[in-house]
């Protein structure tokens, strides 16, 4: 349980109490945006009122952290600017209750109408088998909404019958799930995708951001907080109901410290051991 | 619940505990029930039960999908499970081929595309093609494991490495970003959805 | 015969969707979209393959008494009720966004969901000791790897552009040149792996099925 001469156990305390203290007291750090979380908000801003984006819940709740301030911020953004949504899930350990977290929380802050402003089609197994078969008819794979409502008998639903009807697909994805938008859905069937993805998996997607198969990338909680930011800055009436991934990057601020700390505290003990045992070795052989 | 859910887990970075098995246990069982409950209701009822009942001539086909997915589970009866062999191949050649048409056409070409960057341009912006290029090909030659790197294949390969370590040194960043996120959801849970209200309960704040 | 009957249908499934690719014309692209519907279903199936391995492995380790045996009574416990409240529930289910409250849901939003975030996050505290205990600059490698980490740990949190206010263009300029780079040689060297394992699997060549 020791490690160096610490035991674990006092590093974990250390951690804990690094992220303890900006959630009971919060530090008000400032977010810079970057032009890759910029290039959704602003496809979003150009969108005109009555126009329809995709957005697919692609994670379950040990992504949550990251990927539902984004979600939110992003219906906020639609909402707000009278954009209708089709939200989907695909991801089949929660990608079901995570698109019904966001909706429940953020559909009472507007007037919007289900089945008119927005629609929640509900979860589908079959991963690539699904994404394919949307760019055809959505209805093929999802018969009825989350709501037991056939296709047919939704306002929204009557004007969309697959990508082509809407303006841009956002996917919140964890793992596999982003690239296969990017490589299937955009590359495939032509159309605009975004991706919010995890910390973990946001590396890779600049090959796909760069090479324009992506039009826009959201990674990890910066990402979210950046468009939270972005919120703020020009709807100031949404900015205090977005502020989760912004208070949590104060929190990211104090344990990345800590983390740099230990790095550098590892290495200095492990280079003061070896030129010790250097030294020691040196007087053994001229004995 | 939630709460003493995670506190059992959390146990787990003291030491290893009944309390923090009992958890991880629930957690396996609950997964996999959840997976069950989903997959009935949200495809196999509406895709091809409720589409079977209401319209059964245009909707024949459903029923093979249906065959070939009970035929999997063939596999754990000895005498047939050739058949779960059979749906297994369907449904592997299907994702299989699928996969091939969507790396090449989604992944390879148009990363490759990406990389033909002009290097006659503004000298900054055609350094920073430069290295992109050279980066991309000193990985692939790094990568290259059908002949030995000797020759003119090792310091290329070299140079592959170097760029593999500036990018496994920026994905180790994310990654941290990433596990802290996790923490920072669970902590807000605890201090905002239970110590701040039990606080409020005993002293009466707001 | 049985083996060459699996072989057959991997190929042909595979070669279709292959074909469908490229072939417009009807009926392709009509048996194309029904594949497609059918693999929806398939998959569905397939999802809960590994649920029957599990109930056999944790079976046999209750009727034996094995170590740990009172663990797989208390999982199989939690799969059969979450499962039977799954289906039976589903008939009470759908009534909308706000109207879905059922003891399925419950269980999933107060102990799946705190569970699987928990367990997850535990993961921050094992990177802090891996970072004391593991990360050694050995040699050069390891130097580039460890600064290339520093600097877009810092780039990426506020507090960094105020120790270091250039760290978030110098992060981003990481991550959009050499990581790019690196990252896409993988992307490519990966994807012609895939390509020729999927083209192996057609064949028949690989027999991952059998």
């Amino acid at each position: 349980m020791k490690i160096g001469g610490i035991d674990k156990r006092w590093v974990y305390l250390l951690v804990a109490i690094g992220a303890l203290i900006p959630i009971i007291k919060p530090l008000g750090l400032p977010v810079l945006s970057t032009p890759a979380v910029e290039a959704l908000f602003e496809k979003i801003e150009s969108l005109e009122p009555g126009d329809v984006i995709m957005l697919s819940f692609d994670y379950g709740p040990s992504s949550a952290p990251e990927l539902d301030p984004m979600a939110e911020s992003i219906l906020r953004h639609c909402f707000q600017r009278d954009i209708s949504v089709v939200v989907v899930a695909l991801f089949p350990l929660g990608g079901d209750n995570q698109a019904k977290i966001a909706l429940n929380k953020i559909v009472p802050e507007f007037p919007v109408v289900e089945g008119e402003d927005y629609v929640y089609l509900g979860y589908k197994d079959g991963g690539l088998a699904v994404l394919r078969r949307m760019a055809e008819d959505i209805s093929i794979v999802f018969p009825q909404d989350n709501r037991g409502i056939p296709l047919e008998d939704i306002p929204l639903m009557q004007r969309v019958q697959n990508y082509s009807d809407t303006e841009l697909s956002v996917s919140l994805a964890t793992g596999i799930m982003g690239e296969w938008w990017a490589i299937l859905v955009n590359a495939q069937f032509g159309q605009p995708v975004a991706v919010g993805a995890t910390a973990v998996s946001a590396p890779k997607y600049y090959a796909y951001l760069k090479a324009g198969q992506m039009l826009s990338l959201l990674g990890g909680l910066k990402g979210a907080a950046e468009y939270e930011t972005l919120i703020g800055e020009h709807y100031p009436e949404l900015k205090e109901r977005s502020q989760i991934a912004t208070r949590g990057m104060d929190v990211q601020s104090i344990v990345h410290l800590i983390i740099i700390g230990f790095i550098i505290l590892g290495n200095i003990v492990y280079l003061i051991s070896r030129s010790e045992r250097t030294r020691a070795g040196g007087r053994l052989a001229s004995k | 619940m939630a709460a003493f859910l995670t506190l059992a887990i959390y146990s787990f970075l003291y030491k290893d505990n009944p309390v923090y098995r009992f958890a991880e246990s629930i957690f396996v069982g609950i997964s996999l029930g959840y997976e069950i409950g989903l997959v009935f209701y949200r495809t196999i009822w509406p895709n091809l039960v409720e589409r079977l009942i209401a319209n059964p001539g245009p909707n024949w086909y459903l029923a093979i999908g249906g065959i070939l997915g009970l035929m999997l589970y063939c596999r754990y009866i000895p005498k047939i499970s050739f058949l779960g062999k059979w749906a297994l191949a369907v449904y592997i050649g299907y994702f299989v081929g699928v996969e091939l048409m969507q790396r090449l056409h989604g992944d390879v070409l148009p990363q490759i595309k990406d990389t033909m960057l002009p290097l006659n341009g503004p000298f900054w912006g055609s350094l920073q093609n430069l290295l992109i290029v050279v980066g991309v090909l000193s990985v692939l030659i790094y990568f290259y494991f059908s002949k030995p790197h000797t020759g003119i294949l090792k310091p290329i390969s070299k140079v592959g490495v170097y760029f593999i370590m500036i990018c496994f040194g920026a994905s180790f960043g994310y990654t941290v970003m990433a596990r802290i996120s996790l923490l920072i959801g669970r902590l807000t849970f605890l201090v905002d959805g239970w110590v701040r209200p039990m606080i409020a309960l005993i002293f009466g704040s707001s | 015969m049985r083996r060459q009957i699996a072989v057959l249908l991997c190929f042909l499934t595979g070669f279709f969707v292959v074909v469908a690719f490229f072939i417009e014309q009807d009926p392709i692209p009509d048996i194309n979209e029904k594949l497609d519907e059918l693999l929806v279903i398939v998959f569905a199936f397939a999802l809960v393959l590994g649920v029957v391995s599990f109930l056999q492995h944790h079976s046999k380790k209750i009727r034996r008494r094995d170590k740990g045996w009172t663990s797989s009574v208390i999982s199989i416990s939690s799969l059969v009720i979450m499962a039977l409240l799954g289906i039976f529930e589903s008939s009470i289910r759908g009534t909308g966004i706000i109207g879905d409250r059922t003891t399925f849901d419950w269980l999933f939003n107060w102990v799946f969901t705190p569970l699987q975030a928990t367990m997850f996050s535990l993961l921050a505290f094992m990177i802090a000791s891996a970072a004391f205990r593991a990360f050694r600059i050995k040699n050069i490698e390891a130097a580039v790897l460890m600064v290339a980490a520093i600097i877009v740990m810092l780039g990426r949190v506020s507090i960094g552009q105020v120790i270091f206010p250039q760290s978030l263009a110098i992060s981003e300029w990481i991550m959009n040149n050499p990581n790019l780079a690196a990252q896409r040689g993988i992307l490519i060297g990966a994807a012609l792996g895939a390509a020729s394992m999927a083209i192996r699997v057609i064949l028949g060549i690989e027999r991952p099925y059998m």
